[in-house]
């Protein structure tokens, strides 16, 4: 019991998805964190310190959104299981457990069964002014006698409506730690108990604002039990905006409508809306560039610093805004309430597929990344749709692979934006049927692929409609950004040294034994193409030139898609570096390497090597290859093993190997080059 | 006859669930309890899954499901 005494107190936040468990969280910790309306979307639990003021010395733990303490996902086992007993964290001091008044009973439920385990809760009674919109109030002295734990009502967006609950919490802490017993065994009929006795306790705690309070408090009593049971009582009614705007949004034949056009408008705007910004942060690298290569002299470290690093990074760079466009509209969709009514209107489709409507948001969120895509489909509680979802994730074009469409088709297109944002539209839609088709083709031979008998079931709580709060979507959207750059600025500034520095040795030298006139640029470039040419990035990728030979393409590229496996970006900086972007005059750092791309030779044919065939047949190659080392470990954890990463592997990189191939050579023979 | 049987907009009182469908415990945890009243809201495109308001909260639920839900329409007992 010594490490009992010396762990931390600690405070772990439960309550059913959108009972503001998550607002709570943020108002608490002090640090703004995400409110989320999609079940389970926090699967990964928060942890942090209270806010300074507050002075409460434990720490503070956000869990997934559960609606009872009976696992049905895996998402839900691991949140229960962390309760009882968090590994690392121990068991909780203090549950707070959060409860939607609007929706009183069903958010109750979980208190109950919480309180029957046996820990030490509070519990926090939150939405009032939903419920006294219709003219209901809960009596928390009553309810906190009839449940023996500490009933507090709170706003958990205002800090200064939460001092009393900051109190409580105090208080608890200091109590003695309770004795806490897992019950192993959950049946429906003890479901079904804990809610008869919550329909009781509800007509008792309850207060009518309505009906005039009688002299005797029995008829009084009684009056107020009718217009709770009664047929249609308010009390039993959804939030009556919501129900409006759901019979447009859920209308059998304007629903499905609507929500193609929300996802056409989606991935458009993500072009149309992005471009003068990505003209802007071009010209700012470019200044950047010319700024260092002018204060460094001409060297070795300017030139890796200009030409590898910011370079490399800045290719990356310019499609932030894109990037950042793509999280912006998945936070608003996601703070309206309108994903979880995506995921209703689209689940028959995907269930015709083996898929499952909860598949609609880990597929959506793998535009942007596929990581946590891949976790985000732990919310599906069928085993088999869970892994065909895993499954097909690589096939949605996340994020890192814009830069990478983004200059192939400046370089097929160039200055033609309506048809690039047209065509990079075509490419996303291309992937999600190729994923359907896929999903359709396994899901008919899942015996032999995804053998798992399974109840395959859609329940889902569709929450209130609410005006996104900007502020948080932002905030959210910013802080997606940020871990987009340390995911990938890393990786590129570590492919950048070691590809500047295989492409540049055992010949860097070569430079200052020759005679030649330095300062004659096309003498300079011929001793760089020479010292390239014996590099040891062109030993190893003359090694893969067989593979790369029927592709139309040579060692150059091959050396940058096997760079592509730490991140796809990669890609355009590791090209910008090998073809070795020489500024010149005011052309920015992408365009420069456009030109450089018209103009590479294939070694010794005086053939171009970027042409519309290759060009084209590189997009394919990027569509369908898994060619993503943390897409392939998380999948491996997540369906616990390597049967599926190493089928996804094969599958679509021997896919985009094939489809390279006849498209380069389909374009060809039908007079493309 | 179960919720699945419902038209949209149509009321009714629940009778009884089915307890060796597979899906039923999960639709008792959503508050789909013997005695309470629901409302089939919408119905999605191809007529599933439903939109169904139960306890003042709105639940989107698969006809395979919901087929687990007996209900009786209020006026015939």
């Amino acid at each position: 019991m010594s490490i009992d005494t010396e762990r931390k107190k600690l405070v772990t936040l439960v309550g059913p998805p959108n009972s503001g468990k998550t607002t709570l969280f943020n108002t608490l910790s002090g640090k703004k964190h995400k409110t989320v309306n999609y079940p389970g979307a926090t699967i990964e639990y928060s942890i942090s310190s209270f806010l300074e003021q507050f002075d409460i010395d434990a720490q503070l733990m956000d869990s997934p959104g559960i609606i009872s303490l009976i696992p049905v996902s895996p998402d839900e086992k691991v949140t229960i299981d962390n309760l009882y007993n968090h590994p690392e964290f121990g068991k909780p001091d203090v549950v707070v457990v959060t409860v939607d008044t609007s929706q009183f009973s069903r958010h109750l439920l979980l208190a109950r069964q919480i309180l029957d385990s046996g820990f030490r809760t509070i519990v926090v009674l939150t939405m009032n002014d939903l419920l006294k919109e219709k003219s209901f109030e809960i009596d928390e002295m009553m309810l906190s006698e009839i449940l023996g734990c500490d009933v507090i009502k709170c706003d958990p967006r205002d800090v200064k409506e939460i001092e009393p609950l900051v109190k409580l919490i105090k208080d608890n802490l200091e109590s003695k730690t309770v004795q806490v017993h897992k019950r192993d065994k959950h049946t429906e009929e003890d479901i079904l108990c804990i809610y008869r006795e919550i329909e009781v306790l509800e007509k008792k705690v309850l207060k009518d604002l309505n009906t005039e309070h009688h002299e005797n408090p029995l008829i009084a009593q009684a009056n107020k039990e009718l217009v709770i049971a009664g047929r249609g009582s308010s009390i039993k009614m959804p939030d009556s905006l919501t129900m409006k705007i759901d019979s447009v949004l859920l209308h059998k034949v304007w629903g499905i409508f609507i929500f193609l056009s929300i996802m056409a408008l989606m991935f458009t705007s993500i072009f149309w809306v992005a471009s003068p910004v990505m003209d802007l942060v071009d010209t700012g690298i470019h200044n950047f560039e010319s700024f260092v290569n002018m204060g460094l002299g001409d060297n070795w470290y300017s030139d890796l610093l200009a030409k590898g690093i910011i370079g490399g990074l800045g290719v990356v760079l310019v499609f932030l805004p894109q990037i950042v466009i793509l999280f912006f509209v998945l936070g608003l969709l996601e703070d309206s309430g309108y994903l979880a009514r995506g995921a209703m209107i689209i689940d028959k489709p995907l269930s015709m597929l083996g898929l499952n409507g909860r598949s609609f948001v880990p597929m959506l969120s793998g535009f942007a990344c596929a990581i946590p895509a891949i976790l985000a489909a732990r919310t599906i509680q069928n085993k088999r749709e869970r892994y065909l979802t895993i499954f097909i994730i690589p096939l949605m074009s996340c994020s890192a692979r814009l830069p990478v469409y983004g200059l192939l088709l400046s370089f097929l297109f160039p200055g033609k934006y309506f048809l690039s944002g047209l065509i990079l539209s075509l490419i996303y839609i291309t992937g999600v049927i190729i994923s359907l088709i896929v999903a359709g083709i396994i899901n008919r031979y899942k015996r032999a692929i995804l053998n798992f008998e399974d109840n395959s079931s859609f329940i889902m709580e569709l929450p209130v409609y609410r005006i996104p709060k900007l502020m948080n979507v932002f905030k959210d959207t910013y802080s997606n950004a940020v871990q987009y750059l340390q995911k990938a600025g890393p990786t590129i500034v570590i492919f950048s040294l070691i590809l500047w520095t295989l492409t540049n040795f055992p010949n860097r030298t070569v430079n200052d034994t020759t005679d030649m006139p330095k300062g004659d640029p096309s003498v300079q470039r011929l001793i760089e193409a020479e010292r390239i040419n014996n590099s040891y990035a062109a030993n190893i990728g003359k090694v893969m030139e067989p593979v790369m030979k029927p592709l139309g393409l040579d060692w150059r590229v091959g050396v940058s898609l096997i760079a592509t496996f730490a991140a796809r970006e990669v890609f355009v900086s590791s090209l910008a570096l090998i073809f070795k972007v020489t500024e010149s005059d005011d052309d920015n750092m992408s365009r420069s390497l456009i030109n450089e791309m018209k103009n590479a030779k294939i070694n010794g044919t005086g053939q171009n090597l970027f042409t519309t065939a290759t060009a084209a047949g590189l997009i394919v190659f990027f569509m369908l290859a898994l060619q993503c080392i943390s897409t392939i470990a998380i999948t491996k954890k997540e369906t616990g093993g390597w049967r599926i990463p190493v089928m996804q592997i094969i599958i679509y990189t021997g896919a985009a190997y094939l489809f390279t191939f006849l498209t380069v050579n389909g374009l060809r023979f039908f007079g493309v080059n | 006859m179960t919720v699945a049987d419902l038209h949209s907009g149509q009321t009714a009182i629940i009778k009884n669930i089915d307890f060796s469908h597979p899906s039923s415990c999960r639709v008792v945890e959503y508050g789909f309890t013997p005695g309470q009243e629901l409302q089939v809201i919408n119905k999605s495109i191809f007529n599933d899954p439903l939109s169904v308001s139960l306890r003042g909260a709105l639940i989107a639920i698969r006809k395979q499901d919901a087929r687990c839900i007996e209900v009786f329409l209020p006026n015939e007992h």
